[in-house]
Order: C-alpha cells, then structure tokens, then sequence
C-alpha cells in the first residue's frame, strides 16, 4: 500500500449533525435549569443566563465535534472557579455585610457550607447525629442539606471526576498551571501524592475530637478568597497566615512552576474520599497495552500525577485520576479511552466518553451554570447600576 | 474516646516505625493466612501488655504531678512541645534511628520458647519508647485515676492495632511502602499539632 | 458472562443520566427527605442548643438555651450555657438578671449585660458556672455563653 492510498485516521469526534443532535437534550434541560422563566421588567437575569446557557452549550458541542475534552473543560472549570469566587462575595456581602466571619455569625448558622468539609463531619454525624459545621439546614445560601444532596448525588455520578468537573475550587489551581509554557520544576517526588491521605486521616480524627470542621478552622487555603474571621487575635492572626501561605503556594505559585494541580493532588483531603467513593462509578480511564507506544507523553501531561510507568503497564490510572481527559486528548496512538466497567477497553470508547460526559455536563449546567450565571449577573448589575444588587 | 483517636493518629507512624522489621518478621514466619493471624494476635497480646504497663506509670506519673497542680499545665505543655520536636526529628530522618526496633535482640534472646517468640516482640513494642507513645503517656498522666490512666492506654492500644490487623493478608505487603508514607506525613501532622497545643499550654500558662 | 459485564455497564451509565435529572429536578424533596429521614441537626456547639425555657420581663424575654457538653461519645468535662436577651429594641440600658439554667429554683450565676456596648460581667454563683465565655450580638438579641464544669463527669 502506497502512501497516497493510506486509510486516513478517523476523526476523535462525532459528525457535524450527530454532535447537534446530542446536543439538543442539553440544550434543553441547561435552559431549563438557568433561563429562569420569560424576562420579567428586570433583564439582566434573563441576559446572564442566556449568556450562561449558550457559552456551556457552544462548549459541549465542540466537545461532542472535535472529540478533544480537556481543553474544552479546563475552559469550564476555571470559569466556574472565578465565578465562584464573585458569587460567594456577593451573596455573604448581601446577607451579612461583611466577608469577615463573626461568631454572632457562626452562632446564627450563616456560614455556608462547603464541599471541602465534608470528611470531616462524616465520623461524628454517624456517633451524634449532629453536622459539626455552623451553617444552616435548609435555609439561605448554600444550605448543608442542599450541598451535602448535591455532593451525593455528583459522587455517585462521576466518582473522583468530582475534582476536575464539579469542584468550584480546582479550576483556581489548574488556571494556574496553565500560565507558563513549560514547567520550572519538571518532576515531583511521588511521596509527594499520599499527603492528602495524611491530611485527609489528620482532620478527620481532629474533627471527631474537638467536634469543630478542623480543615476549615486550620488548613483550608481557599478561605483566602472566601470568607474567614475577622482578624481578632493572634489565634487567627496565626489561621489567616496559614490560609494564605497555602493558597499562594499550592494555588498559585506550585501549579504555575510545576503545570501541575499541586492543591488537588498533593494536599486536598477530599480526593482521597472521592478516589474511595470512585470504586463505585462505572467511570474510569483506560490505557490500551497494546497501542501504547510508551512515549510517556500522557505521565508527563497529567495534572494530577495519576499516570506512571506501572500504569501503562496494568493499563490502569492510579486512583487519583480525576477524568480530565488530558491523557486522552495528549495520546498520540489514541490508546487512552474513557471506559465503562465491564466493557473492552478499547471497544466503544466514543459511546463511553458520551455517556460520561452527558450526565456531568447535565449536572454541570445546573450547579456550574447557576454559579457562573449568578456571576455574569452581579458583573451586569455592577456596571449598569452600580451596585451588585 | 480521646485515647482511641490519638491511636488510630500516631498508628500510623507507629507502623512506619516498626514496619521494616516487622513485615519481613511475618513473611519469614508465618505461613497461611490464619498462622498469620495468631502470631499477630500474640504479638498483639504482647503489646496490650507493655501499654497497660506504660499506662500504670502514666498514673504514676501524673500522680506525683497532682500535688503541683499549678506546674501540671506548664509540665504537660513543656512535654508536649518536646516530644512533638522529638517526633519531627525522628520522622525527618534518613533512616530509622538505631535500636528503634529492637527486634533481632528478642529474637535471639527468645528462640528456646518459639511459641513466646510474638508475644515477646509485642511486649518489645509495647515498651518501645517512641514519640507517638510518649505523647499518649504525658495524655494519660493527665487522665487523673489509675482506672482512667489504663482505659486510655487499652484505647491508645486499640487505635493503633488496627492498622497492625492488615498484615497477616500477604496483598498488602504490595501497600506497605503507602502505609508508610502516610504513616510519616500523619506523624508530622500530629507532631505540628502536639507542638502548637503544647505551645498554647505554654503561653496561657 | 463478558457480554453480560458490558450490558450491565452500559446499563448503569445509561441510568446515570436520569439519576443526574432527578437528583437536580428533585432538590427539594431530597434535601427535606435528609432532614427528616437521618434526624441531623447542627451541632449545639454552634447553635447554642434548644431554648429550654422563656422568663418574660417588661417587652422584652430571656431565653435559656439547653446546657451542651456534647461529646463524640457521652459527655465532656466541661461544655457551656447559652441565654439570649431580645428583642435588641426592646432592651434595657443594661440587662442585671439571676440566670437559674438547670431549673432546680436555685439561680446558678448573675449577669449584668451593657446592652449597648456588649460587655458584660459574670457571678457564679454555684460550683458547675466557671466563667463567662463572650458576649454576641444577633440579628435580633444579645447571647451570652457561660463555660460550665459537667456535674454528671
């Protein structure tokens, strides 16, 4: 066979009008989730979320039409962490006039929860039956209930995908890491990885003693970009400088020199938790022995550290690995799939990666895209009005 | 309760310390999975025994203490950030510190009686005075009463058994170097917690 | 038995897809389905614990909150009392009051509260009261936190 008479490859992605069609129940249900009902006299609400509504819908469809999904969620992801961060600041400002945390705050339960806290209430809500976090049940912003059902429920849809669809935190790190074009630091010792195991063992057992959220009190380094106490002590003096330290160096500084998440993989105590829960989701990232050409190309572009040389081998990422796509967008055999448990590897990866991506995008749309919409409005308000509200 | 936890946070290290003569003590001696699991249980007994021992000088201890009521806090506040230093220390290092294990010792000194051979070396571990132990003995000197000195040291006895129970099963033997990893990053953990409580102590008086 | 795995696992990806739509659409109902099935509340370290008993003065009322020495397991050698004063317009200068927690007719400690500025001072007058723990201001009241020593420990 000459090489003007070579089969072409085929393209990673689906055709213009199968891309469209799959993408008409996203359409869908994400208009439903963030159009809000018919612009009312105000339409600023309807404008961001319509503007919301097709930036997620373009990117979903390219997703579908090129094949490639890293680049198209790395886009998402860092959005919603920005976002996050203008939205937090909005609603805390609109119900307590300060980003400062007071203790009439914390005994009114106006603190809302967070994702991150979830190891450590776990252990004493099974012995007291009660949510050792100072938030509200049912009510206000980011009630625990409401949180703690939405967690659940994303578990037990993406399993450890939580880290790099659904985490409002971690597109903060993986922005970052995509600042330089080449990494400073070029290896990372993999002992490294088992950290978040060890502050993952240390704020749970702290927790149950002391009956007070230990990560957030201690260790959390995006209180410097939400909310913290009111610096009123040299005990929180002391928390404020190590909330601070740890976002500058594993937020920003580690990932832009390493292009790697540094937070997400080398400290934060939920990925544990979500690597444990992943036993249970039929998602996984799969290499294929056979078409690998050991170039190394997908160790070396992992963000999270979830590939090395045993992997390729077993042709199993480690159980860090958070479905970002990255790998198999860098594989230049195509020997890297998304792949449902049970099946080939190999063998329907196309209808593995859609299966995977439909109910992550739906939830997505709706936890993602109310933040993200919420932030668009607030910047409207700001510009037109003045005032964010 | 407190004393469980403390176990189940310094057992780790615990294991990280003791590990590297203990595991390959399993595979050379044990053979099936339920011969392993009697000699753990022995070696296990062996330990219970040197903690509860510990324990009865921990009340000891903290009763020779109760008279200075006033010195108590500054004491345990003094012992606490030492030995979380201690902890660093030994943790940072290369290697373990020589004797940490003292294990080829009984196991010379035992080999007439092959059946006391883990309850000996549990006993051994038991009494190994390491950090993790010293900062449970300066919490059960604390506890007040003979009663409450023991029940704190079966509790700390308790936590750090269980990451022993895995060994018997050889598949882990594959996790051990994970096991100890973390081990190591949760004794830094806990030492850096032990070192600003003791700090505390300290200020506050 | 491999086409069966396959069908299974194609099976169960599929249903995610209506489990990620209910999960959203039923928001609601889950989150009021975790209340009231697992019982959970916040914990009395942060909310102060249930209001146990009201004494009513002119416009305004005291509200003694439930002692809490809540522990993992049993109880702890020390916990608190919380007591709230409101409505805050409704509020003396300074709120002087004998505060009997435990309801055993004898009062446990007398707190004299600036309504304006917040300081306040603490007189225990039985061995459970140790100290006052701060003074907070609410929405709609002023709480006060008394460190206890437990008298069952």
């Amino acid at each position: 066979m000459t090489a003007q008479t070579e089969t072409k490859p085929r393209k990673p992605g689906l055709g213009v009008l199968k891309s469209l069609l799959l993408l008409l129940p996203i359409l869908l249900l994400s208009f439903l989730f963030l159009a809000g009902g018919p612009p009312g006299e105000d339409p600023l609400p309807f404008i961001a979320g319509i503007v919301t509504w097709l930036a997620l819908n373009i990117l979903f469809f390219l997703m579908l039409y090129t094949g490639k999904t890293y680049r198209y969620r790395r886009v998402l992801f860092v959005a919603l962490a920005l976002t996050l961060i203008i939205t937090f600041a909005a609603s805390i400002l609109g119900t307590r006039g300060s980003l400062s945390l007071t203790d009439a705050d914390v005994l009114q339960g106006k603190t809302p929860f967070c994702f991150l806290v979830i190891p450590t209430i776990i252990i004493p809500a099974l012995f007291t039956r009660t949510i050792i976090f100072p938030g509200s049940l049912l009510t206000g912003f980011a009630p625990i209930a409401s949180m703690l059902v939405l967690w659940a429920g994303a578990t037990l849809l993406v399993g450890r995908g939580w880290c790099s669809w659904l985490c409002f935190y971690g597109g903060l790190d993986e922005g970052f890491s995509r600042v330089l074009k080449k990494p400073v630091i070029k290896s990372i010792d993999r002992r490294w990885t088992y950290l978040p195991w060890a502050v993952l063992l240390g704020v749970v057992l702290l927790s149950a003693v002391t009956l007070s959220p230990a990560y957030c009190e201690w260790l959390c380094p995006f209180k410097a970009v939400t909310e913290s106490a009111a610096i009123t002590s040299t005990l929180i003096l002391i928390q404020t400088i190590i909330f601070v330290t740890l976002f500058v160096g594993l937020v920003v500084v580690l990932p832009m020199l390493t292009r790697r998440r540094t937070q997400c993989a080398l400290f934060c105590p939920l990925g544990p938790l979500q690597s444990l829960a992943n036993k249970i989701n039929v998602f996984d990232v799969r290499i294929d022995p056979e078409k690998c050409s050991r170039c190394k190309l997908c160790i070396r572009s992992c963000p999270t550290l979830s590939l090395d040389e045993a992997s390729l081998e077993s042709g199993r990422t480690l159980m860090s690995c958070t479905k970002c796509g990255q790998c198999v967008d860098a594989c230049p055999r195509k020997a890297i799939s998304f792949h449902i448990k049970g099946t080939k590897v190999g063998i329907g990866a196309g209808a593995a990666r859609v299966l995977f991506l439909y109910p992550t995008f739906i939830f997505f749309a709706a936890f993602g895209g109310s933040i993200i919409s919420s932030a668009i409005l607030t910047v409207l308000k700001l510009v037109t009005t003045g005032s964010m509200y | 309760m407190q004393g469980f936890l403390l176990g189940l946070a310094n057992g780790s290290s615990c294991l990280a310390f003791c590990a590297p003569a203990l595991i390959p003590f399993f595979m050379h001696e044990g053979q099936d999975v339920r011969q392993n699991l009697v000699t753990l249980f022995k070696f296990l007994g062996g330990r219970m025994g040197g903690y509860l021992l510990i324990g009865l000088l921990a009340w000891g201890a903290g009763s020779l203490l109760s008279g200075a009521a006033g010195y108590q806090r500054l004491l345990i506040g003094i012992a606490y950030v030492g030995l979380a230093a201690l902890l660093l220390v030994a943790v940072l290092r290369k290697k373990a510190p020589a004797g940490a294990c003292a294990f080829e010792g009984a196991r010379a000194r035992l080999s007439r009686w092959p059946a006391l051979l883990p309850v000996g070396m549990g006993l051994l571990a038991g009494l190994k005075i390491c950090p993790p132990l010293l900062l449970a003995f300066t919490g059960a000197a604390s506890a007040g009463s003979l009663a409450g000195s023991m029940v704190f040291f079966l509790a700390f006895f308790l936590g750090t058994s269980i990451y022993f129970i895995p060994i018997p099963f050889l598949g882990v033997f594959r996790r051990a170097s994970a096991l100890q990893i973390v081990g190591q990053f949760a004794a830094v953990i806990v030492a850096l917690y032990y070192l600003f409580a003791g700090a505390i102590l300290l200020i506050a008086g | 038995m491999q086409k069966l795995k396959a069908i299974l696992g194609y099976t169960w990806a599929a249903l995610l897809i209506p489990l990620a739509v209910a999960t959203l659409f039923g928001m609601g109902s889950w989150m009021g389905l975790l209340v009231s099935g697992t019982g959970l509340t916040v914990s009395p370290w942060f909310t102060g614990d249930v209001v146990a008993r009201t004494v009513e003065h002119a416009g305004y009322e005291t509200r003694i909150h439930r002692p809490v020495f809540q522990a993992l397991i049993g109880e702890r050698r020390e916990g608190f009392v919380q007591v709230d004063w409101g409505p805050l317009e409704a509020l003396p200068a300074q709120v002087d009051e004998e505060v009997d927690f435990d309801g055993d007719g004898q009062a446990d400690f007398r707190v004299v509260l600036d309504t304006a500025s917040g300081q306040a001072t603490l007189t225990p007058l039985t061995e459970t009261v140790l100290n006052l723990a701060g003074t907070y201001r609410l929405d709609d009241a002023w709480a006060m936190r008394a460190t206890l020593k437990n008298p069952r420990r």
